[in-house]
């Protein structure tokens, strides 16, 4: 395992910290888009950006509905997204591991 | 997309920290802290049922203004908990929403059913006795009934033995008679909710300490 394996998608720093908090959620469970956006101290454009490029990888499902008449952006991982994100910090683990001995 | 020259040198161990501390906050921010609940309740029955114990005069009826402070504890515990519960799960959506907006209720229905029994009990003209014995009991049962179902739900083991002791506390609390049943509901009961702010803190402690080495991941699900 070296450094240039890790998935490129996720090893972004501002994308890790986006699937790291949604593999924090339950299986199913979904965060709206101002929620995401105050957990990770991000500007709209910029945390639109990242979303963006995550759902063309199919790491993250971007649902936009309607509560009342106000609309909302429900954001969650994927089940390929979860497994990336999970491959990644086991990788990242095999580094570490690896580093210290 | 291999790393550039010039970009920082990847430090697993850093990334690693980074990952853990975001999925607390995350965490944090998404589930109600069971340290707070557990606190808050802990001190409305501990405050509530002393008062009402330390007031009983020799009629065996505690004062006025001990039922004035216990009712208004337990409403503050009350109001304390659907705030912290709301905010916390604002701006979620999905099964873990669900499960737990009818964990809501049943806490709500629960009591509502609660006040209807007690009413019904004065109607048939139980006495003032029986009457401060069925409420502490019948609290003390919708409470630990509801910890075990949430239990079941949450599968969470901890909420489980809390459901058992409050099960106990109902039985015991009945059992030793006015005024005792107020000393009981406070110590076993206000005091077992306080432990229980200690064993969370130590299972988060020992939960972030097991995070720091990722399990091998789970293939093809």
């Amino acid at each position: 395992m070296t450094e240039a394996e890790l998935d490129p998608v996720i090893h972004a720093p501002a994308r890790l910290r986006v699937v790291a908090t949604l593999a924090a959620l339950d299986r199913g469970d979904e965060l709206s888009f101002p929620k995401l956006q105050k957990l990770l101290d991000m500007t709209a454009g910029n945390l639109s950006t990242h979303l963006r490029k995550l759902e063309d990888a199919q790491y993250v499902r971007i649902t936009k509905t309607h509560e009342g008449r106000t609309p909302v952006t429900y954001l969650a991982l994927t089940r390929r997204g979860r497994q990336a994100f999970e491959e990644y910090t086991f990788a990242l683990t095999s580094l570490l591991k690896g580093a210290g001995s | 997309m291999t790393s550039q020259p010039g970009e920082p040198t990847l430090d697993p161990g850093a990334t690693l920290r980074l990952i853990r501390d975001q999925q607390e906050r995350a965490r944090a921010a998404t589930s109600p802290d069971g340290r707070a609940l557990y606190g808050a309740w802990g001190l409305a029955w501990l405050v509530g049922y002393l008062c009402l114990y330390a007031s009983t005069g020799p009629d065996g009826m505690p004062a006025g203004w001990a039922f004035m402070v216990f009712g208004g504890a337990i409403l503050a515990g009350v109001v304390f908990t659907i705030v912290h519960s709301v905010r916390r799960t604002a701006g979620t959506r999905g099964p873990s929403a669900r499960v737990g907006a009818m964990y809501g209720w049943s806490w709500m229905l629960g009591f509502v059913a609660f006040g209807l029994v007690l009413g019904g009990l004065e109607r048939a003209g139980a006495s003032g006795v029986v009457m401060a014995l069925a409420s502490n009991a019948f609290a003390s049962l919708v409470v630990g009934l509801l910890y075990l179902g949430g239990a079941a739900a949450f599968q969470d083991s901890s909420l489980f033995v809390v459901g058992v002791w409050m099960l106990l506390v109902a039985a015991v609390a009945t059992f030793v008679g006015l005024p005792t049943t107020y000393l009981v509901m406070a110590l076993a009961g206000g005091g077992g909710f306080l432990v229980m702010v200690g064993v969370e803190q130590a299972l988060r402690v020992r939960r972030r300490r097991a995070a720091a080495l990722p399990a091998e991941p789970r293939g093809g699900r």
